[in-house]
């Protein structure tokens, strides 16, 4: 008998036909009446004081309906996490970079409302800017934010174990420092939105997100309205990648036009605007020691990061704590300290981005197992076994695998890329490289200090029986979440999937964090879960009334009622239900009672049918400052293999194939986890090799387009072999676990180890241009003597 | 990204067209593809009052093949060029040039003449153009002209095109018997690609001693415009056609016949590098296409 | 001043005055209310708003809608017929080839024209046939997989 009818399997997606024909809706395929149209001023320098804003002239431009700046928006500051407030939505007395919002306008077209920009004049003191975190660090460098000297914009230390006592019973040391430089989430839709008040004074922002639900709290106090009545809907969103999961400016503005104009106001970036907002993946500056035995023990590592934060907050107060907390993991290590440091300087302000901080930490330590691997000559990919945790095993900072299916990727791998025939023979040139890596399912604590439900889920039965409606305020922004919930929906209820009607994305919903840290199909599928039993407990007590069976002697499978023995007379319900259907062709006729009968006859006894369902992990992580972060019920890991071919006279590196496992404790839709896993490929290699943000020394973005910003294209990507391992996760609903940001993490050091074995060089800068790779080549050979 | 207010204007003749550019002077734009002007324009880097189209012009996107020659009419697709015979067959390093402009969408609007009035020293199909000797076809309402398409270069985006003309098109002799061409470009990824040294070759050859009796490099990428390496070129006369050869080639146009700069896409000292490796590698398959 | 253009889409006429500065894609997207076309970029590097002119794929970012009069325009609205979703939208969706959905139209409508062409791509042809056309999600493997699957 198969264990499970609906989940495990490789359904159609429920959102995928309408996109496929053009149906599915986005932000800017919405018109509404009377809809004005909104534009940005953004500061063209890095760092100046603004001495005064003059919107006469714009505002006297026909067609223009509104011109706000911090007169009307207000001080309250906003950000990410309360604890680092330190955004205003318009500059107030100074600009601190390139792109930092100083007003917007309304206008009767885009036309208009981009003239009336141009006519706004602003005097500005231009002040020193400081680029890098050297400069913002110097003395005498200007200061960015009050309270945070030499521009800190936070501090970690952190030390489980002991360190110095773990190196000094090492046997082999490794100091190796990894640079990587800014990213773009390049996502293809840029963000927008529409705002719009009603005649209650209520507002509904309908925008590009991740998070409705922290959109909706931050649109709320920063307008001072009560969060009852601000509503914000997703609709189907071209992606986030962490990028869209904070309110932005825009939105701010636009809600507050909307405020003044009382109309709908709708706004977008375009795409070198999404480049001046940034919130992307830092630069991180590593420095790793690590200290392991002759036979390949790990005993300690000490880490120091420095982070290019940028102007503001945003995510970068979690990320310089995931940084740190995610080496913890995956092998056993009783010692590990962490120091890290985030800068402000005046470039736009980084956030978090798939992987969050731990992306290139994890490519700096995997790519130093490689190193003691060989050092000691023992095969990196058995180095990774020896020390490998096991399920049930808590890191030295706290984190608990509850699931663990690591060995089995590593062995997936190993015979998928045919490691062991390939491994030290490779033909000049081509080389083969792992790496392992894991990630949070779920950050374990909300982003603001709450005791709140991480997520909520209504289950509702149509009254007239036989479809379920589900409603979860999750986002949906193409990782599949909607189907995975209405695949988990319908096999807890017992129901075919094309019975199932989801809706999601809508604060009005219930709460839900929404799509980052990789969270939603483990909390929001619980929830989920929760919400369908529930439902199908009231439908089968309701049964147990009609039919004099215990509540535990029935089941539904399929779409049908399954008795324990043998059924019962349920003629009764059957007749009740026809009889109110006269007319109807196709009433129920199966030997088995169905769901839709039993569910009419549930309506008919109690009214509405309605599951709610609603989750929060148990109190996760040690007691130490910034614990909360790393923390999650479960964790996704993974192995990648790369093969390589490395251009010895032009540096070009072409990646052949990768294999990929990765453990998602248990597939809800295979298909959508294998997407998942391909996706985070493409990102990776694209962090590896081309992608970069370039800045000018005025502080402005040089390459703000997607032809000088280099994503990954159907030319470069290699062949993908997606393993699924499934290990049962007891803490995911039905085992499932993640798989969005996860799978990310072993390809940038699978890459770096391959190009090591093809060509004999370690690069510790990203991305590997073939300039890079060519000069490291250039450095080797004239190191040892070679023509 | 709006684009600016302009009249649009579509001529039915090279003549209209002309009239038209003379009436209306600085304050007009020509329009072939639109892959380049339109993104310039909604980039804000140029503006302008007046677009004139050249699309309407039929003899304007024609390729003919004579025996000795072919003519391509400037508003010729990068697409219609690849997929002509002729030009696969014949000027091969030409269509690896256009089949690397952009993406696939781009080279079924972007046109020849768009590209080389563009003058970017980086352009696909320049240092094809440049080996195979092409002749660029000029013509205002005096008259025509023909100028050999090195000396049409004059700087980034400057061409000598005078105010008053329209490029109308191009005329490349067909290459002689025992000889050969390739095209290599170098960039970060392979599509979408702005190149960060760009390198083609051509061999002329005796079949018998294999006397190299004819070699013309172009580099891209390396110069304030794309340019001959003549110095190279030099070199290889009266040589064999051999790796040797080839690779002395390369090291003379690194080290002598390029100026590249530093800029966000790559280093002088890569660029020049890469000048020797590319040189070597086209003068390379050029020789064995040519065996073919 | 507006021009009056002639325009088929997906074989419906129409006749609409236009500004000259009007991209094509604007045109279908906010005048015609065909919102299927996607932008991503607006200056022709991502491909979302591929749409096939003249029997090619072309970015409609980069072309005038003036440009495009008396041109035959076939978007991804135009693909399904009485008899249901057509066979490349029906093989995207079955090989689970989207995700965000927002390159999708694009990504569809260069298979389309593709296959038009070339019934029997092979890897190298499927990859050239979508290197114009970005994703971001997919990685596209499953793409390659859709297409694949359509060969005849």
């Amino acid at each position: 008998m198969k264990e499970f009818d609906i989940i495990s399997t490789r359904a159609n997606r429920i959102d995928t036909p309408d996109k496929a024909t053009g149906r599915a809706v986005f932000v800017d395929d919405i018109s509404r009446p009377g809809m004005l149209y909104g534009a940005l001023l953004q500061s063209p320098h890095a760092h100046a004081k603004i001495l005064s804003i003059d919107t006469s002239k714009a505002e006297k431009l026909k067609g223009v309906k509104a011109v706000i700046t911090s007169k009307d928006a207000g001080s309250i500051k906003y950000g990410v996490s309360p604890a680092r407030y330190d955004e205003t939505v318009f500059a107030i007395d100074r600009v601190r970079y390139v792109g930092d919002e100083i007003a917007a306008v309304a206008a009767d077209s885009l036309d208009i409302a981009l003239a009336a920009v141009d006519l706004i004049k602003v005097e500005y003191e231009i002040l020193p800017a400081v680029l890098t975190i050297e400069e913002a660090m110097k003395d005498g460098a200007p200061l960015l934010h009050e309270g945070s000297p030499k521009n800190l914009c936070a501090e970690v230390h952190q030390e489980f174990g002991n360190v110095e006592e773990g190196l000094k019973n090492s046997d082999i040391i490794i100091t190796t420092k990894m640079k990587n430089k800014r990213q773009d989430g390049a996502f293809i839709e840029m963000q927008g939105c529409i705002a719009e008040f009603d005649n209650l004074g209520v507002l509904t922002l309908t925008s590009s997100t991740q998070v409705p639900h922290y959109v909706q709290r931050t649109v709320a106090m920063v307008l001072g309205m009560d969060v009852g009545k601000v509503r914000v809907i997703k609709p189907y969103v071209g992606a986030g990648f962490g990028i869209k999961a904070a309110a932005n400016p825009m939105e701010l503005a636009c809600c507050i036009l909307a405020r003044k104009t009382k109309k709908p106001v709708k706004m977008n970036y375009t795409r070198d605007q999404v480049f001046m907002l940034a919130r992307a993946r830092h630069q991180f500056s590593h420095t790793i020691t690590t200290g392991a035995k002759k036979d390949g023990t790990l005993m300690a590592i000490k880490h120091e990061c420095w982070l290019d934060g940028g102007a503001y907050t945003s995510f970068g107060i979690a990320t310089v704590y995931y940084t740190g907390s995610l080496l913890g993991g995956p092998y056993k290590l009783d010692n590990m300290s962490y120091d890290g440091y985030r800068v402000y300087n005046n470039k736009p302000a980084c956030g978090a981005q798939r992987g969050h901080g731990a992306v290139i930490a994890r490519a700096a330590f995997e790519q130093q197992l490689d190193m003691i691997a060989e050092k000691i000559g023992m095969d990196p990919l058995e180095l990774r076994i020896k020390n490998m945790m096991e399920t049930g095993d808590t890191t030295c900072n706290d984190l608990n695998m509850s699931s663990f299916g690591m060995s089995e990727c590593i062995e997936a791998v190993r015979k998928g890329s045919g490691w062991d025939h390939k491994k030290g023979k490779m033909p000049k040139g081509k080389g083969i490289g792992m790496a392992c890596g894991f990630f949070v399912s779920g950050a374990g604590y909300p982003i603001y200090r709450s005791d709140t439900w991480h997520g909520t889920v209504i289950v509702k039965l149509t009254e007239d029986g036989g479809t379920a409606l589900v409603y979860t305020a999750s986002a949906e922004i193409g990782q599949g979440s909607d189907t995975a919930f209405a695949m988990i929906a319908a096999e807890t209820l017992g129901i075919p999937l094309e019975n199932v009607r989801l809706a999601s994305g809508d604060t009005d919903m219930g709460v839900d964090l929404g799509a980052y840290s990789s969270r939603q199909t483990l909390m929001t599928g619980h929830a989920t879960k929760d919400a369908a039993e529930h439902a199908k407990r009231q439908v089968l007590e309701v049964l147990a009334e009609q039919l004099k069976v215990p509540v535990e002697n029935m089941d539904i499978r399929n779409g049908f009622i399954e008795f324990k023995g043998a059924a019962p007379d349920f003629s009764g319900l059957r007749t009740r239900y026809i009889k109110e259907h006269r007319g109807w062709i196709d009433n129920p006729a199966s030997e088995k009672l169905t769901f839709k009968e039993a569910s009419r006859i549930a309506f008919l006894e109690r009214g509405s049918i309605v599951g709610t369902g609603k989750y929060k992990p148990h109190d996760l992580g040690g007691k130490f400052k910034g614990a909360a972060v790393g923390t999650s019920p479960a964790y996704g890991c993974s192995a990648q293999v790369a093969e390589v071919t490395v251009d010895m006279e032009t540096g070009q590196v072409t990646i052949d194939k990768i294999t990929d496992a990765h453990d998602c404790g248990k597939a809800i839709n295979l298909t959508s986890v294998e997407g998942q896993m391909q996706g985070s490929v493409s990102m990776g290699i694209g962090e590896a090799m081309h992608e970069e943000v370039i800045f000018d020394k005025q502080g402005r973005v040089l390459n703000h387009d997607l032809a000088e910003y280099k994503i990954v294209t159907s030319m470069d990507m290699p062949h993908v072999e997606a393993i699924v391992v499934e290990s049962d996760e007891p803490n995911g609903p039905y085992g499932a676990k993640e798989v969005g940001e996860g799978a990310i993490m072993p390809t940038i050091p699978a890459i770096l180890n391959a190009v090591y074995d093809a060509a004999g060089v370690r690069l510790n800068e990203l991305p590997l241009t073939p300039e890079r790779v060519y000069n490291a080549i250039q450095e080797y050979k004239e190191k040892n003597k070679i023509k | 990204m709006l684009l600016p207010k302009f009249e649009f204007h579509e001529p039915g003749s090279i003549k209209e067209a002309l009239e038209l550019k003379k009436k209306l002077g600085s304050t007009a734009r020509l329009l072939a593809g639109g892959t380049d002007l339109l993104v310039h324009l909604k980039k804000k880097i140029i503006t302008t009052d007046h677009i004139i189209s050249l699309q309407r012009i039929e003899s304007l996107a024609r390729i003919t093949a004579q025996p000795d020659f072919v003519e391509i009419g400037a508003c010729a697709t990068m697409a219609a060029i690849s997929g002509t015979p002729v030009i696969k067959e014949k000027f091969s390093a030409l269509k690896s040039g256009v089949d690397n402009i952009g993406t696939h969408l781009i080279r079924n609007r972007a046109t020849l003449g768009g590209n080389v009035c563009n003058a970017s020293p980086a352009g696909d199909s320049l240092p094809a153009l440049l080996i195979y000797k092409a002749l660029v076809l000029l013509e205002s309402l005096d008259g025509k002209r023909e100028m050999p398409i090195e000396e049409f270069f004059k700087g980034p985006g400057k061409t000598d095109m005078k105010a008053d003309e329209i490029l109308t098109g191009f005329r490349l002799p067909t290459p002689p018997a025992h000889s050969g061409a390739h095209y290599i470009q170098l960039g970060k990824r392979k599509s979408s690609e702005i190149n960060v040294v760009n390198v083609a070759s051509f061999l002329e050859f005796d079949p018998k001693t294999k006397i190299i009796l004819n070699a013309r490099i172009a580099l891209g990428s390396v110069a304030a415009t794309p340019i001959r390496s003549l110095k190279a070129e030099a070199l290889l006369k009266g040589k064999i056609a051999e790796e040797t050869s080839f690779y002395e080639a390369g090291e003379k146009a690194r080290f002598e016949d390029c100026k590249p700069i530093d800029d966000f896409r790559g280093s002088a000292a890569y660029r020049r590098a890469m000048v020797g490796v590319l040189t070597k590698r086209t003068l390379t398959t050029a020789f064995e296409l040519a065996g073919r | 001043m507006k021009k009056i253009i002639h325009l088929t889409i997906n074989e419906l006429d129409h006749e609409i005055a236009v500004e000259p500065n009007k991209t094509l894609a604007d045109l279908l997207r906010y005048d015609l209310k065909l919102t299927g076309t996607k932008k991503g970029c607006d200056t022709g590097d991502c491909g979302a708003c591929t749409v096939i002119m003249n029997g090619d794929p072309v970015n409609s970012c980069l072309v005038l809608a003036v440009q495009a009069n008396g041109s035959r325009i076939e978007t991804v609205e135009g693909l399904s017929t009485d008899e249901g979703i057509h066979p490349i939208q029906k093989a995207f969706v079955e090989k689970g080839a989207i995700q965000c959905g927002y390159c999708t139209p694009g990504m569809i409508m260069s298979t389309k024209s593709l296959l038009d062409k070339n019934p029997n791509p092979n890897e190298q042809e499927i990859r050239e046939g979508i290197s114009g056309n970005l994703c971001r999600c997919t990685g596209y493997t499953k793409i390659f997989e859709a297409i694949e699957s359509l060969r005849s």
